[in-house]
């Protein structure tokens, strides 16, 4: 048996549509929600109670699988069993009533929960956590962390000056930093107002949001199957790494860190090879410029690995994560990444235990089940079928993506009309996906999809590309 | 039935009687440093992973009882803090442990959803037990991660709003905007400030942090947006005998936000500020005050937004803060987090909701655990009839403190927040004497926090009642005598 039937014994077997989705209920639930929070980005309204392992339900009652999993937050499955059992234990409940001020009361057992979970699976050489509350939280933070280090650095020693105070009180220099971070183009890092200056994902997601002046490097644009086109992709990563240098040489202010996901989710599932990351880590340490990788989507073992970046034998300075992991916040090692005196890197609840524990619970699952061994299997059997698919679409399936990144996989249709289309087709069969970019779909199943769902998704998306031909 | 319920509550023992019947009669301090040997150990091993040098001492959350929090050590102290504002209705409160362990909670935690996607069935119950405690005037509520984020958020709404006035609600984005923004220019990014308050405390972020202008240290070295500042009146404590003085006051600092609407380089989309400063020192403002702010925000076409992050939620004996000062017409949003338990922003014009999905947008867009929180903390407050037995004790333990400032009138001064529940503060004399007098009352079984240069702060939970106030007198009063 797999691991998905030892979880879920009751998963159904296959999707179960009983109405068009969104069907009328989801439509009238949302009619009613609608008038007190905003429901334009609504799929379908869902019934958690009866959403098991891979397949959610929605206020229909059709039972879709799912793979997409609350924008891939969803690390292994509805309902587990597992994490039911996390979360009814007294220590859960002592969390959820006591909700501490963690970096002024933390309590006494968080050092063995970060332990035992989080610090457990923390990337080789960074063995130092801060805690946070979402994705765009953590990527904020870990600006700050750098910030604040490059700016001790600078002042070597020295007091904060007079100046320095009464500057920063009117947001100006010296006090106030005119250090920059680096991000890059379809880099996609949170909303809030520092994260969305280095995001340049898409327009609406910035619209009307004063932002930073802060530079922009290219991302490589890949040609898939990148083994079909090493020479030309080679070409490609050689000429952003030249433009990086270029930029960390000549950008007018000093750049305090260069953040980069492993794979650019949002913005379209863009791929770079290992020689474009370890381009991007000597280039940042050779002019001191730290390297914040954004593992929020990338991470929590839906790539094979714990974390994406693995698969490029880099080691940043900082690690960001959210999503699957459930608890946000970042790695490091340099204990000057947590400012040279308390109170710099500091706010009301720093984290949350009831989160880390879901973490810990989650972490514990992914090795005691070795859940990335079966991602990696799964995915192996998962890419060589939709190849398959794609001999068979050559039109309307692009530049699928994503071979030996586990369930990273990713592939373009010919426009956004398309694109939104097929989705919509899917899900009428009973298969939830997303898109990104413009013109992307993307795979986000849980690390609990096996071989079975497997063959219904590619069937799906094989029967919706038929339709479309 | 009102009048039942009156006389019930004065025949039944308080709140804390209730729920806590076995909360310690006072403080028990077992050893001779607070953190002690246990609490050090832990801070030891905690600090190879995480940063511990703003730690107070561990704490043991599942001994911690009603208005007693204990440490690692097994010391019992009064609580004062309560994790820096946030715990409203007192440690293991058995009504919230019920709602940890229900059904609903069970399912909030194990498949957290990505609530604009995939709401839940039961989501629009949760919107609406929110809804339902909301400041006067307030329809909608969108919902944030923590304090600071809650205040982004509403920024944004702000921005969003701002443009989409500018452009028509409806009206597309020009190619050079949707070309510009890509590359963090205007005009798609466009040029815009937001007005905050010299001594303001907003968060910690790179907005909020822009806005927070209350100590050197909460804003060193992060890059910031050139926003400009109106000064908070300064009032001559007692009010009762300054009022002329600190009506000038008020009208010197209106005539200052007024001129910073008129001259700053940029336009200002919004203005944001605390009933009651925190952070920056427990500062107060009067009615008329607030009323000429919302008088200029409406001149100047700039939003309104209220930051009911620590003040919010029952603190100052009323739910929110601010309908004390009766801000007519209501401001345009309230942020709130911390005893709330979740965290975002209310409003009420339907034109604050972006025009398109995905601009307000992020993955959890909250997270039904906090909110499930926030409904039962609301719903508990209020039913129970929490905040008249606070206004009461607030008004006791005022006078007690009034006393002690009349004993010791060199070393404390300014004591303010009469009228305002137990959210009361007064000064010490230097900024040494303050951090002896707070390491003394610890040791002494209470624990209390700090704010602004001179400030100590009271931020006891809802279930603080006289009997609380007479543990914490005299040991106050024994302290002051040892400084």
């Amino acid at each position: 048996m797999g691991v998905s039937e030892d979880y879920f014994p009751d998963e159904p077997k296959r999707p179960d549509m009983k109405t068009k989705c969104p069907g009328p209920a989801t439509i009238a639930k949302l009619e009613e929600l609608s008038k007190v929070f905003d429901t334009k980005a609504a799929f379908f309204v869902t019934d958690f109670y009866n959403s098991l392992g891979n397949y959610i339900c929605d206020a229909d009652g059709n039972k879709m699988l799912d793979a997409y999993c609350q924008i891939s937050s969803i690390a292994l499955g509805y309902n587990n069993p597992e994490l039911l059992k996390a979360t009814r234990t007294r220590e859960m409940a002592v969390a959820l009533t006591n909700r501490p001020a963690l970096a002024c009361f933390p309590s006494t057992d968080y050092y063995e929960i970060l332990k035992d979970g989080l610090l457990s699976v923390a990337p080789e050489g960074l063995d130092r956590v801060c805690t946070a509350h979402t994705g765009s939280d953590a990527n904020e933070m870990a600006f700050k962390a750098a910030f604040l280090y490059q700016a001790t650095k600078k002042r070597a020693g020295k007091p904060f000056t007079e100046e320095d105070k009464t500057s920063v009180m009117n947001n100006q220099t010296p006090g106030a930093s005119d250090m920059v971070i680096l991000s890059f183009t379809e880099g996609f890092h949170g909303r809030l107002f520092g994260s969305l200056s280095a995001t340049h994902s898409k327009p609406i997601h910035k619209l009307d949001i004063p932002a930073f002046q802060w530079p922009v490097a290219p991302f490589p644009t890949l040609k898939y199957p990148l083994e079909g086109f090493e020479k030309e992709n080679r070409a490609e990563e050689e000429r952003c790494l030249k433009d990086l240098e270029s930029i960390l040489t000549t950008f007018p202010h000093q750049i305090a860190a260069a953040i980069i996901e492993p794979v650019q989710s949002e913005g379209g599932d863009n791929h770079a090879s290992p020689f474009f990351f370890q381009g991007v880590r000597s280039l940042t340490k050779k002019y001191g410029v730290l390297l914040i990788v954004d593992e929020v989507q990338c991470g929590g073992g839906g790539s094979g690995k714990m974390w994406l970046h693995q698969h490029y034998g880099i080691s940043p300075d900082i690690m960001t994560f959210s999503k699957k992991m459930q608890n946000a916040g970042f790695f490091y090692h340099d204990p000057l990444l947590a400012g040279d005196r308390p109170y710099r890197q500091f706010n009301t609840w720093c984290g949350d235990p009831s989160k880390a524990l879901i973490a810990k619970a989650i972490i514990h699952e992914i090795k005691d089940k070795h859940l990335l061994n079966e991602v990696n299997k799964t995915a192996a059997y998962l890419y060589a079928k939709m190849e398959n698919v794609r001999q068979k679409h050559l039109k309307l399936m692009l530049n699928l993506r994503g071979k030996d990144r586990g369930f990273f996989v990713a592939f373009d249709l010919p426009t956004v009309e398309l694109r939104d289309k097929f989705l919509y087709t899917c899900r009428q069969k009973g298969v939830n996906m997303g898109g990104c970019g413009d013109k992307g779909v993307r795979l986000r199943p849980t690390l609990v999809f096996q071989p079975k769902h497997v063959d219904i998704l590619v069937k799906t998306i094989d029967e919706a590309f038929d339709q479309l031909d | 039935m009102s009048f039942l319920f009156v006389v019930n509550l004065k025949l039944m023992s308080t709140y804390a009687d209730r729920y806590f019947p076995d909360e310690p009669t006072g403080p028990k301090v077992v050893t001779e440093t607070i953190p002690g040997p246990k609490g050090k150990e832990v801070i030891k091993s905690l600090s190879d992973v995480f940063d511990t040098r703003c730690v107070f001492f561990p704490t043991d959350y599942e001994k911690s009882y009603g208005n007693y929090i204990v440490d690692a050590d097994n010391n019992v102290l009064l609580d004062t803090y309560c994790q820096v504002a946030s715990i409203g209705l007192g440690y293991n409160n058995p009504n919230l442990i019920k709602v940890a362990k229900s059904d609903k909670m069970i399912r909030a935690l194990t498949d957290r959803p990505a609530l604009s996607n995939f709401p839940g069935l039961d989501y629009e119950e949760m919107q609406r037990d929110i809804l339902k405690y909301a400041p006067k005037g307030q329809k909608y509520v969108w919902n944030g991660l923590s304090g600071a984020d809650a205040n982004e958020l509403a920024l944004k709404a702000v921005f969003f709003n701002y443009q989409s006035t500018k452009r028509g609600y409806d009206s597309p984005f020009t190619e050079e905007e949707e070309r510009s923004c890509m590359e963090n220019l205007p005009p798609g990014n466009p040029e815009l400030a937001v007005l905050s308050f010299k001594r303001a405390f907003h968060g910690r972020l790179f907005a909020t942090a822009s806005l927070t202008r209350s100590k050197p240290l909460h804003k060193m070295d992060m890059p910031s947006f050139h926003w400009p500042t109106g000064e908070f009146p300064a009032y001559k404590y007692p009010l009762e005998e300054n009022e002329d003085q600190n009506k000038k006051e008020d009208a010197r600092c209106l005539a200052i936000v007024e001129d910073r609407f008129k001259n700053w380089h940029c336009p200002i989309a919004a203005l944001i500020i605390e009933p009651i400063q925190s952070e920056g020192g427990d500062n107060h403002a009067d009615a008329a005050f607030f009323q000429g702010l919302r008088d200029i925000t409406l001149k100047y076409g700039a939003k309104l937004i209220i930051d009911e992050v620590q003040t919010g939620c029952g603190g100052t004996g009323i739910m929110w803060d601010h309908e004390r000062y009766n801000i007519t017409p209501p401001p345009d949003l309230v942020t709130f987090s911390k005893k709330m338990q979740s965290s975002g922003y209310f409003f009420h014009d339907p034109e604050l909701i972006p025009n398109l999905p995905y601009r307000q947008f992020n993955t959890w867009s909250g997270d039904p655990k906090n909110i499930l929180m926030c409904g039962a903390i609301m719903k508990e407050i209020n039913e129970k009839g929490l905040l008249p037995s606070l206004r009461e004790t607030g008004l006791y333990f005022y006078g007690k403190l009034e006393e002690l400032q009349n004993e010791y009138p060199k070393l404390i001064s300014n004591l303010r927040g009469k009228g305002k529940g137990c959210f009361m503060a007064f000064d010490i004399s230097s900024p040494e004497k303050r951090a002896k007098f707070l390491a003394e009352m610890r040791i002494n079984g209470v624990n209390i926090g700090d704010c602004g240069s001179l400030g100590v702060r009271l931020r006891p939970g809802l279930t603080f009642n006289k009997k609380h106030v007479d543990v914490f007198i005299p040991i106050m009063k024994t302290v002051l005598s040892s400084l």
